[in-house]
């Protein structure tokens, strides 16, 4: 009961991540990109309700706020003026699932910004950034594992499946790539593609790069339930009336190993995302302009950034309750 | 025998790998306008980049059993001088780590597998998937934010200011002293995974029948624990140890990498960023080497803790 | 004799396995030389010890496995020289049929899934009218059609049994190979299906070969009977002679390993 209900809830909290990462054009008030040089480290604004006469209102509203002397980081209100929230503004374009768009959920007048959570050093909406960061890490991490499962499984059923020969070959290949620690192979893997690459194409690199290198774990569990289901009289039994090798794989022995895809998957989103982050942190993925969670925490390697906003480290406490999820996903599936 | 022939894969492969790669240390020269193309023609030869592949393979393995590892670009000098110092600092710091760990993990482990279902097993459960929930990157910079806030710790590095100057007791004192940060980093990491290993082993071993017999006979509850379940216990935990060995030296990478020790991960990064293919090679050589090597003891510690192995390999 | 050749001929079929453990590890022979007949419409139980051959036998007669040597002849064709596409409308007229059902259907599929199968991998007919054939298929073997959405595990060992033969049968065998078919079914079951055996043998003239290590059971179901060890035939007769005059050794001790031996065909000897 409870294992149900908990696998319940961490679907829930994925469907909402994933949805949200989706529609980050829309959720977002302000392109990921755009810069205000006059508000950097700019703190998050908090939402009021009541102003410097002391007067409620039902709209929240924020202050804009302007940055004090010389030092990064200290600003002040001007209480002087209230910008209340909007919905549903015009604002920068953005597509969404190929339509372009320009409707934000919400946003206030110019020259006010609303940082829900605060801006980087070049002014940017922390916020935005996240959400639509939110799209490479999470996507990079599902497609990645589609490809990792998919090359494992067709090499797993192969080696299952016909044994012998190829069995060999493909067993041993698996384990030369089992026998390096896993981020130096996929940090040797990657130092062999160019440094400086477009966003779109270090995207697809990364996902490639992550999903190749792993396929030798899911291909080795893959392998072993295919050696059990080769064995099955009901196997021999269709042999037995003329069935293909592809009717057998597709017929009798996939569906035997959707059990482990799923359990696999569910172990392996996470970590691929968190390669993803890794790689983009240390320079080697998805590069600035373009948010990534990884690229984004990468400013906290300045000290300076580390200790005195906090809102920096939003990609990273955001990782939590995902890694989370998927992880109660992956126990609630594997005691089934 | 057979982990030689792996390491030879895998130096194949991974040469191969990175020699496939478009580009090369002097490929980057050629955007400087002051060096010209005749100049980075022969420097490519002089170095033997125009080669064929195999002879440069056969090149870089003849290096390699001279102990050089290939020549690297960047720093004009062979790759192995370079590789050594660096393979000695990941060392201490993945055997401090694995040995605090395990001394940590053990006790903690078995004294959980004695406590089913009460508030140290909820606690435990809850704080162990709390710690295998949070990201490396972000415990890693949570620790570093610590330091910096505190100033208890170092921040990065491996030694101080001057250490060259102190006495040899104060330099220990400061090597220990910087590696409290990076070891609090991969002790972390791994050891939520470890007791709750730990804890299911030996609570497998209290639940095995020959050790409910020893309790049906009234032997002490002591006793059982440390007599039987625990030896019964500790064979699954020396094929952990091996296979957790990959997981150490991954984090320990990006450990090293942010808090700057010097050990293989930044001279990886760097080798990588710099395109200089020789010295990309020698981390990835070196870190098979410590998995293999690991896994190794791992047998041999295993032959010794379990008379049945013993008696079968004859 | 009409002039008409056998079903079956073997003759001289040998399979050795690669020995365990080495490359110099001594091969196994499973089949050691084996000659056999099988006549239109006879039931031979081919009878030994588990190890002794029988199954290896069976499997290579359905070719499930590649003999090493030897010859077998089919309705006057070689059948060991078709591979591929030419072998499909052979496998057609030869079924196996194999022991516990429980293995033996894929317990994901429905039981008119299951029988509709061979139709499905031959390409018969559209999904409709497979579909309506599978339950004619399973009135015949005595199934009711309401129990075509069951699965496997949702039926009793020897309904299983039942739908196992009813797939068989979807393709209009000549020779069915009940491999160890009766294993692990209740005294009451067996006989159920034997007699569901025998008529359908009335119905469509088929041919059965029965592998089992019961020498009892197949002296009840059987006309003759071949007993096997180590590989080789080591003696075969009608069922009534092996019984009361068992020539070989072997033999001799399968019939002293019998409990008590209520068979109608052969009081004991003394």
């Amino acid at each position: 009961m409870s294992a149900r209900v908990g696998r319940v809830a961490a679907l829930a909290l994925l469907a909402a991540v994933h949805l949200a990462a989706l529609g980050a054009g829309f959720l977002a008030p302000y392109a990921p990109t755009a810069q205000n040089r006059t508000l950097p480290y700019a703190p998050p604004a908090p939402l009021r309700f009541v102003d410097a006469e002391g007067v409620f209102h039902l709209r929240p509203f924020v202050y804009a706020v302007t940055e004090q002397g010389s030092v990064t980081g200290a600003y002040a209100e001007d209480r002087r003026r209230a910008y209340p929230v909007r919905f549903l503004v015009p604002g920068a374009p953005y597509r969404f699932a190929g339509l372009p768009g320009h409707v934000h959920l919400f946003g206030v007048d110019e020259p006010a910004r609303i940082f829900l959570l605060g801006a980087d050093g070049f002014g940017r909406d922390q916020l935005s950034r996240l959400l639509h960061g939110a799209q490479i890490s999470l996507f990079a991490g599902l497609m990645a594992t589609v490809l990792s499962l998919g090359v494992g499984w067709l090499l797993g059923t192969v080696s299952g499946f016909y044994g012998r020969g190829v069995d060999a070959v493909i067993m041993r290949s698996a384990e030369l790539f089992l026998a390096l620690p896993w981020l130096y192979l996929l940090f040797a893997v990657r130092a062999m593609l160019p440094l400086s690459i477009p966003p779109a194409r270090a995207f697809l690199l990364l996902v490639l790069v992550i999903g190749l290198v792993d396929w030798a774990r899911p291909a080795r569990l893959v392998r072993g339930v295919v050696l059990t289901a080769r064995e099955r009289s009901y196997v021999l039994a269709a042999r037995g009336f003329g069935a293909s090798d592809l009717y057998l794989i597709r017929r009798h022995i996939s569906p035997q190993t959707a059990g482990l895809l799923l359990t696999q998957a569910a172990l392996l989103v996470p970590q691929y995302i968190l390669a993803e982050v890794t790689l983009s942190f240390l320079g080697l993925g998805v590069s600035e302009p373009v948010p990534s969670w990884g690229n984004m925490l990468a400013d906290l390697q300045h000290y300076h950034v580390l200790a005195s906003y906090w809102w920096m480290w939003a990609p990273g406490l955001a990782l939590v309750p995902v890694i989370l999820a998927y992880y109660a996903l992956s126990e609630a599936l594997s005691t089934r | 025998m057979h982990g030689l022939l792996l390491l030879a894969g895998v130096s194949l492969l991974s040469f191969v790998l990175v020699e496939l790669a478009p580009g090369d240390y002097f490929a980057e020269m050629r955007l400087d306008p002051r060096i010209s193309e005749a100049t980075v023609h022969a420097l490519r030869a002089r170095y033997g980049l125009d080669r064929p592949l195999p002879e440069r393979y056969g090149r870089w393995l003849a290096s390699l059993a001279k102990g050089e590892l290939g020549y690297s670009f960047a720093y004009g000098q062979p790759v192995g001088p370079l590789l050594w110092p660096r393979l000695r600092n990941t060392l201490l710091l993945t055997v401090t780590a694995t040995a605090l760990a395990w001394l940590l993990a053990v006790p903690l482990g078995t004294w959980w597998a004695t406590r089913r279902r009460g508030p140290a097993d909820a606690a435990l459960t809850g704080l162990t998937a709390m710690l295998l929930a949070l990201p490396d990157l972000v415990l890693v910079l949570g620790l570093l934010l610590l330091a910096v806030r505190t100033g208890w710790f170092p921040t990065g590095g491996m030694v101080s200011l001057g250490h060259e100057q102190m006495p040899w007791g104060a330099r220990v004192k400061d090597v220990a002293f910087h590696l409290v940060l990076p070891v609090a980093a991969l002790v972390l990491g791994i050891v939520p995974a470890l007791v709750r290993y730990v804890r299911a082993s030996v609570a497998d071993a209290l639940g095995a029948p020959f050790v409910r017999a020893a309790r049906a006979h009234g032997i002490p509850e002591r006793r059982v624990l440390f007599r039987h379940a625990l030896p019964a216990a500790a064979n699954p935990l020396v094929s952990l140890f091996g296979l957790s060995l990959a997981g150490l030296l991954s984090m320990s990478l990006l450990v090293e990498v942010v808090m700057s020790w010097p050990g293989l991960g930044p001279l990886f990064l760097e080798a990588i960023l710099a395109r200089d293919f020789h010295l990309v090679l020698g981390p990835v050589l070196a870190s098979t080497f410590l998995l293999l090597g690991g896994n190794l003891l791992a047998d041999l510690l295993l032959a010794a803790t379990d008379p049945r192995i013993r008696t079968e390999e004859r | 004799m009409e002039a008409e050749p056998p079903l079956v001929r073997v003759s001289g079929l040998t399979k050795r396995y690669p020995g365990r453990g080495g490359r110099r590890a001594p091969a196994v022979e499973a089949l050691a030389g084996i000659d056999l007949t099988l006549t239109r419409g006879s039931d031979l139980a081919l009878v030994g010890q588990s190890g002794s051959g029988k199954s290896t036998l069976a499997r290579c007669l359905a070719r499930l496995e590649e003999p090493t040597s030897g010859q077998i002849w089919f309705d006057g064709t070689d059948l060991l020289s078709l591979r591929g596409r030419r072998l499909l409308p052979f496998r057609e007229r030869i079924q196996l049929i194999l022991q516990d059902s429980a293995t033996a259907l894929d317990p994901r599929l429905r039981a008119a899934e299951i029988v509709s199968e061979p139709l499905e991998v031959l390409g018969r007919g559209d999904r409709r009218e497979r579909r309506r054939r599978a339950l004619e298929l399973m009135e015949t073997v005595g199934l009711p059609a309401a129990w075509a959405e069951r699965r496997p595990l949702e039926l009793s060992g020897g309904q299983r049994q039942r739908l196992a033969i009813a797939r068989a049968l979807a393709v209009k065998p000549q020779l069915l190979i009940l491999d160890e078919a009766f294993a692990g079914l209740d005294a009451s079951i067996q006989a159920q299906i034997a007699s569901l055996l025998r008529d359908l043998q009335g119905r469509h003239g088929l041919t059965y070969l029965y592998v089992s290590h019961d020498l009892v059971l197949m002296g009840l179901l059987a006309d003759e009977v071949a007993i096997m060890f180590e590989g080789r035939i080591v003696e075969q007769g009608a069922v009534a002679r092996i019984f009361t005059d068992p020539r070989h050794p072997h033999t001799r001790a399968l019939l002293a390993a019998v409990p008590s031996r209520p068979t109608p065909a052969a009081p004991p000897p003394p």
